[in-house]
């Protein structure tokens, strides 16, 4: 006897004469029979629960759809966000300065003064700003543009990797005439590290 | 549990030997109620009163007169037990009929509908947990399509492109957590018969 059997009886796919031999073998054991009961029980919850409905078998189905389709949505919803800020994102705007880059040009010297009650303004075109502050060299830096409204911050631009010129200034080229006139802050934060991010502000008239 | 030869059996029960008695119910009684839920439909109080019946008859053959061969007890019980349940069936036709003070008595029996009600809920409510726990989809239908549908292994197998042996394994995971949460809430044990006999 074994578990096809099983199955053939419970089905009521056995001739008669097979199910009375079956029948007479489970009685004489009693841990088969068992096994056969479990059987005939499972069939017969399985069909007490299909009368009511068989929503119990698809129901984690209806879940995983309605689990991708708010997957769906999220993922349409970052990418609207995404595309919106990426296009508020110039990447011409922030630049790192390179050994040739002439020391004509404008610049604008950011640092926390204690007791400063005027926030710097930015020079028209493009513009060597030096961040003033305590830098580890050898490090790298993140630098970010944000622009500041009373309702909302947004980051205009990021540049990555930045090393410090020398261990109080950090400098980076910055074009001016990209920028919508208004209030803009740099954060500076050390890669891979939890220090806090040096803050300094700007106008542009 | 050791099966107990039933010469042995019916000697001992012959010369009045009670617990030789309760061994004989424990042997044969999970074969009995096989038999049994297989011919009285769902009808688990139906159920219980046959396989009550059956061995209080097989034991009492064995205390009187005895059976021909001592080793066939089981097929002799299984016989009578078969015996019952046509007798019961033919009666049921019968009351469907005639409307008699016995019918009509039975009928308004609470504590019958009661066993039939609890059993079905408690298979039922092992299924719903079961198909709650079954992680995936396809596990659940193909319980569905290979109980309820009838369909055969090989079709399922085919629509699921599923292998026989991964069919089998969940097959067989289903069965042994079927019967885990029957036993966690107790539902597995039955001494309906401690009472009865």
């Amino acid at each position: 006897m074994n578990q096809h059997m099983i199955e053939q009886y419970v089905a009521g796919r056995m001739s008669e004469a097979d199910a009375a031999a079956f029948e007479d073998y489970c009685v004489e054991n009693p841990e088969f029979a068992r096994q056969v009961e479990l059987e005939q029980r499972l069939r017969a919850g399985l069909a007490q629960v299909a009368r009511g409905s068989t929503a119990e078998f698809v129901r984690t189905e209806a879940r995983w759809k309605v689990a991708l389709a708010a997957g769906v949505l999220l993922f349409i919803c970052a990418g609207a966000f995404l595309w919106q800020r990426s296009a508020a994102v110039h990447p011409n705007i922030l630049a790192a300065v390179a050994l040739d880059t002439s020391r004509d040009i404008p610049s604008m010297r950011l640092a926390l003064v204690r007791g400063a009650g005027n926030t710097p303004e930015l020079p028209r075109g493009l513009v060597r700003v030096e961040i003033v502050g305590l830098f580890d060299e050898g490090y790298e830096y993140s630098v970010v543009l944000d622009r500041q409204s009373n309702t909302r911050t947004e980051t205009v631009a990021t540049l990555y990797g930045q090393q410090p010129s020398s261990s109080v200034t950090l400098e980076v080229l910055l074009d001016g005439d990209e920028l919508r006139p208004g209030s803009y802050a740099f954060h500076v934060l050390k890669t891979n590290s939890r220090e806090e991010p040096l803050d300094l502000a700007f106008v542009k008239p | 549990m050791d099966f107990i030869p039933g010469g042995e059996l019916s000697r001992r029960i012959r010369a009045g030997d009670i617990s030789a008695e309760s061994e004989l119910i424990r042997q044969f009684e999970p074969g009995l109620r096989v038999l049994l839920r297989r011919r009285t439909g769902g009808d688990v109080g139906l159920l219980q009163d046959l396989v009550q019946e059956t061995l209080l008859v097989v034991i009492q053959r064995l205390r009187g007169e005895g059976i021909d061969d001592p080793g066939k007890i089981a097929a002799f019980a299984a016989q009578t037990a078969r015996n019952l349940a046509i007798a019961s069936l033919r009666k049921a036709e019968r009351q469907r009929t005639d409307v008699d003070s016995e019918a009509t008595e039975r009928n308004a029996d609470p504590s019958r509908g009661v066993a039939t009600l609890a059993e079905d809920l408690e298979a039922a409510l092992a299924v719903r947990a079961l198909l709650r726990e079954l992680p995936q989809t396809r596990d659940r239908l193909m319980l569905k399509r290979f109980y309820l549908d009838d369909h055969d292994k090989e079709i399922i197998c085919r629509d699921m492109q599923l292998s026989e042996a991964a069919f089998n394994q969940a097959l067989s995971r289903a069965r042994r957590r079927f019967r885990q949460i029957l036993e966690e809430r107790g539902f597995t044990r039955r001494d309906l018969l401690s009472s009865g006999l």
